[in-house]
């Protein structure tokens, strides 16, 4: 009945958060100096978004690989600290740097004015362009303006594109009406969708189309690519010492030949990154405009040691199928639900605590309590869980209060659920008869000792079957986690089933994984709704 | 040792307690009677607290073990003066008159509750008490039932042993016998009887004219929220003075 505190508390960050988005990010610390100090360069990356950039290694799926790892590995060799990837929604990687959870935003990120004004962005890493890709069978699209040319049944072209890529602003600048646009979250969706029919085309990054080519042997590259950007890394501004060395990595990696072995392993060294050294040889960069012409010293360090030679790092074109996948990805699976379950045996009895709280607060409480309890109840269930998440994670450091990935999902869930428990226990509680209230006080108990004794326990039983049905929408809602980083049962799903292709069985395993995890909640609520049971009043 | 002066109760407009006198002395059995809407159950439920109302006083004596005299008046409110409240509760029994037992305790759990919770007495003792008077209202072997497993009559002489395990020195009986069939009714009554004669102070709002007239030591006639007559029942029943309980005990004479 005590939360007004934390209510005010509550909507004192709030005002000090949106005043906090005014206000230029807080003076940091040298990043390099600290990654030094602790011997870790902590970097994000979205492992959903796949290879070739960052995927799950094929032998330790919780682990990951790709040339964006290789190249963070090596970058944190030539910083002499060891590299440690963090795991984060790709479309929240910047917000993670700018609340100082990671150091370094390495993920096919393009350069973009927008983004070099908030972070300062490194030298390019890769070109890359967007390549058109179709069916093989479809004779009609031999260049990219066939685009233009309606379908034999006089639609429009249908496109698919990854959501907020660059692909998807070309098109729309390049073409606008004369196609229809689909966007997707996933990369490999619409190459999907294009093998079955539902598209005529999608446009991919190169790197992108490259790696996954082998995988869809009904698809062919149309054209050769077109726009071609950089994709760069980022650091927070203020950060020159980090940033030069950045650069000067970068350089030297090239300078050496490793990056053009590294890009080989994955196959998609091509003829555009020859630009690479055109900017690094100039050092004329945008903003980038110190010489690095002056030698950069091959320091024959590890940044420099050799790679093993040559080996493809492509796919096998044979997609794996079937009970080897089962076999290989079950446990990986497994392990991803038990951060589900711990999640949310962790979160709802906080749920149902604060919830009874609450309703309590509203029922018994002081007269004053009551409309902030209401206002709680309301802005709670009335918002998504996911901006809660985020204003938890993202936001709350502007004003100095930083919460862990965890800590922060378990907060979130359980501070939501409470608004849902809290009004299920307002009606439990309403539906207890009046006299009962009226007995308890009679033997001289005090209200609180009559709530506790006899109004709570039997309200608690009424509201079994609905509490139990909200913890099993809770376990489901526990995915919406990984928007704070944390990888669990359906983020894990994502990510595997982008990178194997075994879409089928990977969602079959999952499923068979929420239900072995909520339906034993259903019989258990049987049983104790049984065990507990009571009849009608008197 | 309850006396009350002067009591008014309204309900907004409605006055349902228009300055009631009262009293009723220890070892004494007060019954109340009269026609229905009177304020009789109003009357009890001030008494013990469970109504604010807006004139008068009720003072609960001292009491032999050094219980100190309170007083409720119209400024005394559930959350301001809840210790006082429960002091008096605690003195003063209540048995309503849907027995409003706790359906998630068994029969022997709605005794020991009260005492251990709020008195703090030791379990054990406290079960052996209850025991002994689950045995007095012919309940013994229904301890460990659970309230839903009992008929009427049983929940209320249940209801009856969990107000007396809390030793009060009297206890106000709210109509107890309304919601039962006359079989049931009688077990209650019995019971009720047996504490009568046992010197337990006691008021009774009830119908059974019978109960009024062989067991009270007083009996108040309540109409139109006035406590129009009251007297021994000889008197009351023998030569009623007012036509209000002329015409009452008529009509209760005929059913």
């Amino acid at each position: 009945m005590r939360s007004t505190p934390f209510t005010h508390r509550v909507v004192t960050v709030l005002w000090l958060a949106l005043g906090g988005l005014c206000l230029p990010g807080g003076a940091q610390a040298d990043t390099l100096d600290e990654a030094r100090r602790t011997g870790v360069l902590v970097w994000g990356g979205d492992q959903e978004g796949g290879g070739p950039f960052i995927f799950p290694r094929e032998d330790a799926p919780e682990q990951v690989t790709g040339f964006e790892v290789d190249l963070a590995d090596r970058l944190a060799a030539y910083l002499k600290v060891k590299a440690q990837f963090q795991q984060g929604q790709w479309d929240k990687l910047l917000d993670m740097l700018r609340t100082a959870k990671v150091a370094v935003v390495l993920n096919g990120y393009e350069w973009r004015a927008e983004r070099a004004e908030q972070f300062e962005a490194s030298i390019p890493y890769y070109v890359y362009g967007l390549q058109l890709l179709a069916r093989t069978d479809d004779a009609t699209l031999k260049t990219l303006d066939d685009l233009r040319v309606k379908r034999a049944d006089g639609g429009r072209r249908k496109l698919g594109v990854l959501t907020g890529s660059a692909a998807e602003s070309w098109l729309r600048e390049t073409y606008g009406e004369a196609i229809d646009l689909i966007t997707y979250d996933g990369n490999t969706d619409s190459m999907h969708d294009v093998e079955n029919g539902k598209l005529d085309a999608t446009l991919q990054d190169t790197p992108i189309a490259r790696f996954y080519a082998p995988q869809f042997p009904q698809l062919r590259f149309v054209d050769a690519p077109v726009a071609p950007g950089h994709y760069v890394l980022f650091v927070r501004k203020g950060e020159p010492a980090l940033l030069t060395a950045i650069n000067e990595f970068l350089i030297v990696f090239h300078r050496s030949g490793e990056m053009k072995r590294l890009y080989s392993r994955y196959g998609i060294w091509d003829e555009a990154q020859t630009g690479l050294a055109q900017i690094y040889e100039n050092a004329r960069y945008f903003g980038y405009l110190r010489s690095v012409t002056a030698p950069v010293d091959d320091r024959g360090d590890s940044a420099t040691t050799t790679l093993p030679d040559a080996e493809e790092v492509r796919r096998e074109p044979v997609r794996k199928r079937g009970w080897s996948i089962v076999e290989q990805y079950f446990p990986t699976l497994v392990k991803a639900a038990g951060m589900t379950v711990v999640l949310a045996l962790v979160s709802f009895p906080l749920a149902i605590l604060l919830g009874l709280l609450v309703a309590l607060g509203r029922l018994y409480g002081p007269t004053w309590l009551r409309l902030p309890l209401s206002l709680y109840v309301e802005v709670l269930r009335g918002t998504p869980l996911m901006l809660q998440l985020y204003f938890i994670f993202f936001l709350l450091p502007e004003v100095g209060i930083n919460v862990p990935a965890f800590a922060t999902a378990v907060i979130g869930l359980a501070v939501n659920y409470s608004a849902y428990e809290s009004e299920i226990y307002r009606a439990g509680l309403q539906s207890i008869p009046q006299g009962q209230m009226e007995a308890a006080l009679s033997l001289g108990m005090s209200r609180p000792l009559a709530l506790r004794r006899v109004i709570v326990p039997q309200a608690v039983r009424v509201v079994i079957p609905p509490v139990v049905n909200d913890f099993i929408a809770l376990f489901k809602d526990t995915s919406v986690c990984s928007v704070v980083t944390i990888i669990e049962l359906t983020k894990r799903f994502t990510v595997l089933s982008m990178n194997t292709q075994a879409i089928i069985e990977m969602m079959a395993m999952t499923c068979v994984l929420y239900l072995l995890m909520s339906y034993p909640l259903s019989l258990l609520s049987r049983a104790v709704e049984r065990r507990l049971g009571v009849g009608g009043q008197s | 040792m309850i006396r009350v002066e002067g009591l008014v109760k309204r309900h907004g407009a409605l006055e349902v307690l228009r300055g009631i006198d009262f009293e009723v002395k220890r070892g004494e059995v007060a019954a109340i009677i009269g026609p229905s809407g009177g304020g009789k159950s109003t009357f009890l439920r001030c008494i013990n607290g469970l109504e604010v109302f807006q004139g008068g006083r009720i003072t609960i004596a001292a009491g032999p073990n050094g219980q100190p005299e309170q007083t409720l008046t119209r400024e005394t409110t559930p959350r301001r003066d809840a210790a006082l409240l429960q002091q008096v509760r605690r003195r003063v029994g209540f048995v309503f008159q849907q027995f409003n037992l706790f359906p998630h305790l068994t029969v022997l759990e709605n005794l020991t509750e009260a005492p251990v919770q709020v008195l703090g007495h030791p379990l054990e003792p406290v079960r052996e008490r209850a025991r002994g008077l689950l045995e007095r209202v012919g309940l013994a072997q229904k301890a460990d039932a659970f309230p839903r497993h009992l008929s009427g009559g049983q929940q209320q002489r249940v209801a009856i042993a969990r107000a007396l395990v809390m030793q009060p020195e009297a206890i106000l009986f709210d109509e107890p016998t309304s919601a039962l069939d006359p079989v049931m009714a009688n077990e209650v009554l019995a019971v009720m009887t047996d504490l009568a004669r046992e010197g337990q102070t006691m008021v009774v709002v009830t119908h059974s004219m019978s109960f009024a007239r062989n067991v009270s030591t007083h009996v108040h006639v309540f109409a139109g929220g006035h406590d129009v007559e009251f007297g021994p029942p000889a008197q009351v029943f023998g030569d009623p003075q007012h036509t209000t309980t002329r015409s009452f005990l008529e009509h209760a004479a005929r059913e």
